[in-house]
C-alpha cells in the first residue's frame, strides 16, 4: 500500500506538470524541432511565448541576465540596466562606424561644429523629420532641455559630471539648430555626446514628457523614444523585454541613415547559464548570442548547421573588440616600480603558450597599449613594425619577436586545426604584428642587474633576500578571457621561478582593488579605443596627474604610473581635435615611450565569440560581409537591423 | 507560570538572534574590500560611458551622497535600525537605484516561497514515507532498491542533476518548458495557475529529488532503529497490526528529529535558491542575493539576508514552541 502511494505521488507530480502544460507531445526530436517552451503554431507558423510570429521576431540574449527593476527606463538613474534593449531606445547624436574607426552623424545632421578657436562654443544641427514615438516632433529643444535638466538637477548622480562639461545656457537658432557652451575648452566634445565605445552617455529625453517629472524619481515607463522600436511588453520580473517596430519607423534617424529595420519584433530574453543558452541556440530559439566560450562555440557549430560566427573558419571569433587585455602592474609598489623588472616579466612570458592556454590560440597579440583592431593595426601596429624590430633595451638587447603570428599559425596547423591561413600577410593580420620574445635568459639577466637572485630551489629572491611572490588579481567566472589569461601567465612565470598565485575576485572587489591600488598584478583591460584618436582613454589611464597613493580610489591611472615624458605627450595631444593630422604621429610617439617603459603588459585583443543562428534571419555582419562588427550590445545595433533579412522559415 | 517563563526565554532568544544576525549582515559587507560606489563606477564604465578623471571623481562623490554612505559607521548603523524598525524600509537598492529593496524583495519572495516551500515540504513528505517503509521493511527487495536509489541521487551535485533534468525533459523529451515563462501581466485565473504549475514542475521536481535522498536515508536509519525498540516488540506481541505499528509506533517516534531538521531546512531554503533560479530562469530572491553580493549592494544584501535570518529564527522558534505539542515526553517534563 505504502509502496503504491510513493510511486503514485511521484507520477502525479510529473503528470500535474504535463497536464498543466497541455500535454505537449513527447518524443525524441532533432535539433531543429520546436521546443515545448514555445507556443503552439498559429496559421502554420511558430509563435514565441509572447505571442509574436517567430519568423518576424529577432530573439536576442539578454546580456546581463535578469533585470531587477523591469520598469526602470530612466537612463540617468544609476540602477538602470541598459542591456535589455534600452541602448537602441536612446539613439546618440553621433554614432560610431567601427570598421572605419570614425564617428558619423546619427540623430545629428552633421558633425559637431566648433564656433570658436577655444573650443567652448559649438553648434548642433539635427535631422528634421524625426519624431518621438508618441507623435511629437523631435527638435533641439529636447537637447537643450536634457542639458539643463542634467546640469541643474543636482540630485541626479551624474549631474556633477555634466556640470563640469556643459553650461546650461543654450541658444536655439531654429527647431533643428542649437548652440551650446562648455565650461572649459573641449576639442573632443563630440566624443562625449556621441557613441565612441558601445554606448553614449548623453541620452536625449523628451522635453514634453520629462518637464512634468522629477528626473531623480521618474521611471520613464513605458519609454517614449526616437528609436524605430517601442517597448511592447515585458516580464515584470525582468526576464524578457519585447519591442515592436513603430508604424512610423520612417520618422527616425535609423530610417534616414540606413533604411527599414527588418524585424517587426525584437525579444531580449534571459535564458540562464551558458549551457542553456547553447541549447536554445541549437534549437534555433535564440538568434543572437552574447559572449560564449570557444568550447561552447564548438558544441554549437557541431549541433546546429545554422550557427554562424564572425569568421567562417578557425579562429571564428571577432578580434576587433575595442579593448586589449593583459597584466597591469602596480608601478607604485616595489619591485614593479622598476622598468627592468617589468621588462623581465614580459620576457618571462611564453606568449604562445599563454594564447593556447587561454583561448586555444584564438587570439591576436598587441605589443602596444591599444587593442589590435583592424583599424588600429593599420594605423599604428604595422606602421610601427620597423621601429618595434629596431627597439633595444639599454643593454642593446632587441626584445621584439615579429615571428609570433607565423609560429602560431604553424603550431595550430600542426595540431590539426583546419582553415588557418597560409598567406603571410593574412596570418599577420589575423594573429597580430608580434610580441616580445620568450627569453628567460634575458629576463634573468635583467633581474640580476637589479639585485635579484635565485635560491637553491631555483626560486627568485628579491634584492633584500626575501622570496619573490606575485599575486595576480583575476575575475572570478566573469570576463572569462581575462580569468584564463591570469592562470596562463601565472603558469609561465612559475616556470621561470617566481612564486605566483592567482586571486580570483567577484566584480565589486575586483574593481575596488584595481581602483584603490590594492594589488600587485591585475589582469585587466585598460587600453580601449576604436578610432585612431585614442587620447581620452590613454590620458585617463597613463597621465601622472591621476596617480594617487595606494588606498585612495583612483579616477584613472590605476597602475599609478608616473612618467613626465609620457604625460607631456598626452598634454600635447589633449590640445588637438580628433581630426588633427598631428594626432597619429604624436600618439605614435606616446606608444614608443610606453613600450620603452613597459608601463604595463598588454597581450591580446578581446576575442568575441558572439555567434548567431540563421534559421530565421540572415544578413548578420560577418568577416565576409563586414558592414559592421558583431557588436549586438552597442547603440549602432539599430542600423544593423536594416541589413537583416527574414529567411522565410516559419517553423 | 513555568510556560510563561519558557515562552519569554524563547522570545528573548528569538529577538537577540535576529538583532545579532542583522547587525552582522550590516557590518560584514562594510568590511569587505569592495564598495557599491566602485561597483557602480565599473558598471558605468562597462556601458562605454566617456569620462575624464575629474568627472569620475564628481560621479564618485555624488554616488556616495546618493547611496547614503557618507557619515560614520555608527551613524549609518543607527540610521539603518531606525529606518527598518520604524518603517520596515531597507532603503534603496544600489544596483537597481532608486528602486526600494522592499519592492524587489516583495516581487521576488512569493515566487521563491511558492516553489521552495512547496517542493521542500513535498520532498520531506515523500522522503519520510519512503524512508519509513525502507527502514521498517528493511529486508525486502523494494526497500533495498529504494535505499539504493536514494543513495544514488543524494551525492549528485544539484547543478549537474538539474542540468540533466533540463536536458532530458526539455530537450530530448520536450515535456516541460525550456525556460520559465509566465505572463505575469495576466490577472489571476485558472489559466495563469495552470501556467505556474506547468512552469514550476521541473524546478520543483529537481528540488524534491535531491532532497529526497537525504530524507530517505535519515528516515530509514531512524525507523530501523525505532523498529528494534522494546515497545515495538511489545505492540507486536499484543497483536497490533503491522501497518498500525509502522504508522503509529515507529513513524511517530522517528519523525521527531525529522521535524526539527525540516524546520532548520525551511529556514535555509533560500540558500539553494540561486542555482535553481539561474538554471530554470525562475524569478526569486536567490538572484537578488547573488547580485547584491557581486555588486556590493549593502541594502539589498541587508534586505534579502535579513529575511533569511528572520526565517531561520522564526522556524526555530516555532519548533521550540510546538515541540511539546508533538512530543508528550517534553510536555510532561
Amino acid at each position: 500500500m505504502k509502496r503504491t502511494m510513493c510511486s503514485v505521488l511521484m507520477v502525479l507530480l510529473i503528470c500535474a506538470g504535463i497536464a498543466a502544460g497541455g500535454g505537449t507531445p513527447v518524443g525524441t526530436l532533432p535539433a531543429l524541432a520546436p521546443s515545448a517552451a514555445w507556443a503552439q503554431a498559429s496559421q502554420g507558423g511558430k509563435m514565441t511565448e509572447q505571442g509574436t510570429p517567430r519568423s518576424e521576431t529577432l530573439v536576442m540574449d539578454q546580456l546581463n541576465g535578469r533585470v531587477a527593476n523591469a520598469r526602470l527606463f530612466n537612463p540617468y538613474l544609476p540602477g538602470v540596466e541598459i542591456n535589455n534593449g534600452l541602448k537602441p531606445l536612446f539613439p546618440p547624436l553621433w554614432e560610431m562606424d567601427t570598421m572605419k574607426g570614425e564617428m558619423f552623424p546619427a540623430v545629428a545632421a552633421e558633425p559637431l561644429k566648433p564656433l570658436n578657436a577655444e573650443f567652448t562654443r559649438f553648434q548642433i544641427k539635427v535631422r528634421p523629420g524625426i519624431y518621438w514615438s508618441d507623435g511629437v516632433e523631435f527638435t533641439v529643444a529636447d537637447i537643450a532641455f536634457t542639458i539643463q535638466m542634467l546640469v541643474r538637477t543636482e540630485k541626479l548622480p551624474t549631474s556633477a559630471y555634466w556640470a563640469r562639461i556643459l553650461k546650461p545656457d543654450t541658444r536655439m537658432l531654429d527647431k533643428y539648430t542649437l548652440e551650446i557652451q562648455t565650461v572649459n575648452p573641449y576639442p573632443r566634445l563630440q566624443q562625449v555626446l556621441g557613441t565612441t565605445i558601445a554606448s553614449n552617455s548623453f541620452r536625449v529625453v523628451a522635453k514634453h514628457i520629462w518637464e512634468k517629472q522629477d528626473p531623480t524619481k521618474f521611471e520613464n515607463y513605458p519609454p517614449v523614444t526616437i528609436s524605430p522600436y517601442v517597448l511592447k511588453s515585458n516580464d515584470p520580473n525582468g526576464q524578457w523585454f519585447l519591442y515592436e517596430r513603430r508604424p512610423d519607423w520612417q520618422r527616425t534617424d535609423t530610417a534616414m541613415v540606413a533604411g527599414e529595420p527588418k524585424p517587426k519584433y525584437i525579444l531580449y530574453r534571459f535564458w540562464g547559464p551558458e549551457e542553456k543558452r547553447i541549447l536554445a541556440a541549437i534549437q534555433n530559439d535564440l538568434d543572437i548570442l552574447m559572449d560564449i566560450t570557444p568550447e561552447s562555440w564548438d558544441i554549437l557549430r557541431d549541433k546546429n548547421k545554422n550557427a554562424q560566427a564572425w569568421l567562417k573558419d578557425f579562429p571564428y571569433a571577432a578580434f576587433d573588440d575595442p579593448c586589449v587585455r593583459g597584466v597591469v602592474l602596480n608601478t607604485s609598489k616595489v619591485p614593479y616600480d622598476k622598468r627592468e623588472v617589468r621588462w623581465a616579466l614580459a620576457l618571462a612570458t611564453d606568449i604562445q603558450g599563454v594564447s593556447m592556454a587561454t583561448f586555444n590560440g584564438m587570439l591576436r597579440v598587441s605589443p602596444l597599449p591599444i587593442p589590435p583592431t583592424t583599424v588600429l593595426q593599420k594605423t599604428y601596429m604595422f606602421p610601427m613594425e620597423s621601429w618595434l624590430a629596431a627597439f633595444a633595451l639599454p643593454d642593446g638587447y632587441k626584445p621584439f619577436d615579429p615571428s609570433y603570428a607565423e609560429a602560431m599559425a604553424k603550431k595550430l596547423t600542426d595540431s590539426g586545426i583546419k582553415g588557418v591561413p597560409t598567406d603571410r600577410a593574412a596570418i599577420r593580420q589575423l594573429f597580430g604584428v608580434g610580441w616580445w620574445k620568450f627569453d628567460t635568459a634575458q629576463a634573468a639577466k635583467l633581474l640580476q642587474g637589479q639585485g635579484f637572485k635565485k635560491d637553491a630551489r631555483g626560486k627568485w629572491q628579491l634584492p633584500d633576500g626575501k622570496p619573490w611572490t606575485i599575486t595576480i588579481n583575476a575575475p572570478n567566472n566573469f570576463e572569462v578571457q581575462s580569468m584564463r589569461l591570469a592562470f596562463a601567465v601565472a603558469d609561465s612565470w612559475k616556470k621561470f621561478g617566481i612564486d605566483v598565485t592567482v586571486k580570483q575576485l567577484e566584480s565589486a572587489p575586483f574593481n575596488s582593488a584595481f581602483q584603490t591600488g590594492d594589488y600587485e598584478a591585475d589582469v585587466h583591460w585598460p587600453g580601449c579605443g576604436v578610432m585612431p584618436d585614442v587620447y581620452t582613454n590613454m590620458d585617463l589611464n597613463w597621465h601622472q596627474r591621476l596617480a594617487v597613493p595606494n588606498g585612495t580610489p583612483a579616477a584613472g591611472n590605476n597602475s599609478r604610473f608616473k612618467s613626465a615624458q609620457v604625460s607631456a605627450v598626452l598634454d600635447e595631444l589633449g590640445k588637438l581635435t580628433d581630426k588633427d593630422p598631428k594626432v597619429v604621429p604624436l600618439t605614435t610617439d606616446f606608444f614608443k615611450l610606453m613600450v620603452a617603459e613597459a608601463a604595463w603588459l598588454p597581450m591580446f585583443g578581446t576575442s568575441k565569440f558572439v555567434p548567431v543562428t540563421t534559421h530565421y534571419w540572415t544578413g548578420f555582419p560577418t568577416a565576409e560581409n563586414p558592414y559592421e562588427g558583431p557588436w549586438w550590445w552597442w547603440t549602432g545595433m539599430r542600423y544593423y537591423l536594416t541589413k537583416f533579412k527574414p529567411t522565410g522559415n516559419v517553423k | 507560570m513555568r510556560f510563561l517563563t519558557f515562552l519569554l526565554s524563547r522570545l528573548v532568544t528569538y529577538i537577540l538572534v535576529i538583532w545579532i544576525g542583522v547587525t552582522m549582515v550590516f557590518l560584514v559587507p562594510r568590511f569587505l574590500p569592495s564598495s557599491p560606489v566602485e561597483a557602480m563606477m565599473a558598471k558605468v564604465a562597462a556601458q562605454g560611458q566617456y569620462m575624464e578623471a575629474a568627472q569620475i571623481e564628481s560621479l564618485r562623490n555624488s554616488l556616495m551622497e546618493t547611496f547614503g554612505l557618507k557619515g560614520s559607521l555608527f551613524q549609518q548603523y543607527t540610521g539603518f535600525f531606525k529606518r527598518v524598525l520604524l518603517t520596515g524600509d531597507f532603503g534603496p537598492s544600489f544596483s537597481a537605484f532608486p528602486t526600494p529593496v522592499s519592492q524587489l524583495v516583495a516581487q521576488a519572495l512569493p515566487w521563491s516561497l511558492g516553489l521552495l516551500l512547496t517542493s521542500s515540504v513535498l520532498g520531506w513528505l515523500l522522503g519520510n514515507a519512503i524512508g519509513l517503509f525502507a527502514g521498517y521493511r528493511k529486508e525486502t527487495l523494494a526497500s533495498k532498491a529504494l535505499e539504493f536509489l536514494a543513495m544514488l541521487i543524494y551525492p549528485i551535485p544539484y547543478y549537474i542533476f538539474a542540468l540533466v533534468l533540463i536536458i532530458l525533459f526539455t530537450y530530448v523529451w520536450q515535456i516541460f518548458p525550456f525556460s520559465f515563462y509566465i505572463d505575469a501581466n495576466k490577472p489571476l485565473s485558472v489559466g495563469l495557475i495552470k501556467d505556474i504549475v506547468y512552469n514550476s514542475a521541473l524546478p520543483a521536481l529537481s528540488i524534491i529529488a535531491v532532497n529526497l535522498g537525504w530524507w530517505v536515508i535519515s528516515m530509514k536509519a531512524l525507523s530501523a532503529s525505532v523498529a528494534e525498540e522494546d515497545f515495538v516488540h511489545f505492540a507486536r506481541l499484543k497483536g497490533v497490526s503491522e501497518p498500525r505499528i509502522m504508522t503509529h509506533y515507529v513513524a511517530r517516534n522517528a519523525l521527531l528529529p525529522q521535524i526539527t531538521m525540516l524546520a532548520i531546512r525551511l529556514g535555509t531554503i533560500f540558500n539553494g535558491a540561486l542555482i535553481t533560479e539561474i538554471l530554470f530562469g525562475f524569478p526569486g530572491v536567490g538572484t537578488l542575493i547573488y547580485s547584491s553580493a557581486l555588486q556590493a549592494d549593502y541594502n539589498l544584501m541587508l534586505g534579502t539576508i535579513s529575511f533569511s535570518v528572520i526565517a531561520v529564527a522564526t522556524a526555530t522558534l516555532i519548533v521550540d514552541l510546538t515541540y511539546p505539542l508533538l512530543d508528550p515526553r517534553i510536555r510532561y517534563r
